[in-house]
């Protein structure tokens, strides 16, 4: 997001020079030519996806367009069975270590911070939850998971779910 | 959890002329309604509290809020600029009050990090070599793989359709979940690249208010997509 914000701002040019893809229109891309085939058997488990901050919420306020529908149709092409958490998209609750607090020594308070995502998806029952950020995935798989102690829980990227569920022909 | 040492006493100087309480969409027009307050992940840590950063910026409070941890525990997250009814810009506050403390005293990492990638091109000083020899170490694993066994990683090729950059803790300390996107590629026959120098994807800059770094961050990356003609950019990850 800083790049496209920085891009936007100081290189305006650049978008004519150049073809611009997020990580989500390139997946849907590829798929919808069929370049790749994707089979949701291969993740038979109880879904969920976390809404980034940045390439949703925060997409919508400073670009005019928040990544929901399109992360959601992956799932759809990649998860048997996958469900939203309450609340979503526009309002999906902060996974707690955005804004550099990963990278703060305020440990304590990032922990506290993602609280409410451990309800939510503890409230889905989902086995897998794919959050696409790195930054929510670190903070989901490398704390929230062992702080909570969702020892059954499994974080992927969504570029894994993807790439997991590609069948070679 | 720590307490932070708030004056009992603290002059309000209404007429005091600060930056913060100029900024566009800025705090003047906040009603106090608390909505933000209400919708923050960190409301009550420490005394947070949103609608406080947005009352005390109004009030030309800029030494307390520019001193205190507050602004470095808020996750930027935007839930609550995103219902605020006056449309404040309370993402921009937060990040011109970090922007506002002397940079060797951000916490943590992030100024380091920034320090690290203006000076190495990259957010863990990864020199260039051993970024070439981790890529290709990781390549020759993945080319193992059951039919990947032609996989080259296709480091600085000129012409490409789309040029990548890379999340400077992947080659650091994750590899392996480089070969997530590689896998994807390769399904998909993309005709793909990554530059050897200036890599690095990620720009802290964005969570300190640094701009001048920002900037030098992402001029990087229209400089590498000119140096090797590429096509497309994939934003960073």
């Amino acid at each position: 997001m800083a790049t496209r914000l920085g891009l936007q701002k100081w290189f305006p040019d650049f978008f004519n020079k150049y073809g611009v893809y997020t990580v989500f229109d390139l997946m849907i891309k590829y798929i919808k030519e069929g370049r790749i085939k994707v089979d949701r058997s291969s993740h038979p488990e109880l879904a969920t996806y976390h809404d980034p901050c940045n390439y949703g919420r925060k997409s919508e306020m400073f670009f005019g367009h928040g990544y929901f529908k399109e992360p959601r149709w992956l799932m759809d092409q990649c998860c048997e069975n996958w469900v939203d958490m309450y609340p979503n998209r526009h309002h999906q609750f902060c996974c707690g270590g955005g804004g550099g607090s990963w990278l703060t020594p305020y440990n304590k308070e990032r922990v506290f911070c993602g609280r409410r995502k451990v309800d939510q998806i503890k409230a889905t029952g989902a086995k897998l939850v794919v959050a696409p950020c790195h930054t929510c995935n670190d903070q989901l798989k490398k704390s929230l998971k062992k702080e909570y102690h969702l020892d059954d829980l499994e974080v992927k990227y969504l570029w894994e779910v993807v790439a997991d569920a590609i069948v070679t022909a | 959890m720590e307490q932070s040492n708030t004056p009992q006493l603290i002059e309000l100087g209404r007429t005091r002329e600060t930056i913060l309480r100029d900024i566009p969409d800025g705090p003047d027009s906040c009603l106090t309604c608390g909505i933000c307050s209400g919708r923050c992940m960190a409301t009550g840590i420490d005394g947070f509290d949103t609608r406080k950063i947005v009352r005390m910026a109004m009030l030309g409070m800029e030494e307390e809020l520019v001193g205190s941890r507050w602004p470095w525990i808020c996750t930027m997250c935007g839930r609550c600029q995103y219902v605020c009814p006056m449309d404040i810009d309370i993402l921009g506050l937060i990040r011109t009050i970090r922007s506002l403390r002397n940079q060797d005293d951000v916490p943590g990492n992030l100024h380091k990090g920034i320090m690290a990638a203006l000076k190495t091109g990259n957010n863990f000083s990864i020199p260039k070599d051993d970024f070439i020899l981790i890529m290709e170490d990781v390549a020759e694993e993945f080319a193992e793989e059951e039919g990947f066994q032609d996989f080259k990683f296709p480091l600085d090729k000129k012409g490409a359709n789309v040029l990548c950059t890379v999340h400077g803790k992947l080659p650091f300390a994750n590899t392996d979940d480089m070969k997530f996107w590689w896998k994807i590629f390769y399904a998909a026959g993309e005709d793909w690249t990554v530059p050897p120098e200036n890599w690095e994807g990620v720009n802290w800059a964005i969570y300190t208010g640094n701009d001048e770094a920002m900037k030098t961050m992402v001029g990087r990356i229209v400089e590498n997509m000119e140096k090797l003609e590429a096509k497309n950019l994939l934003l960073p990850e």
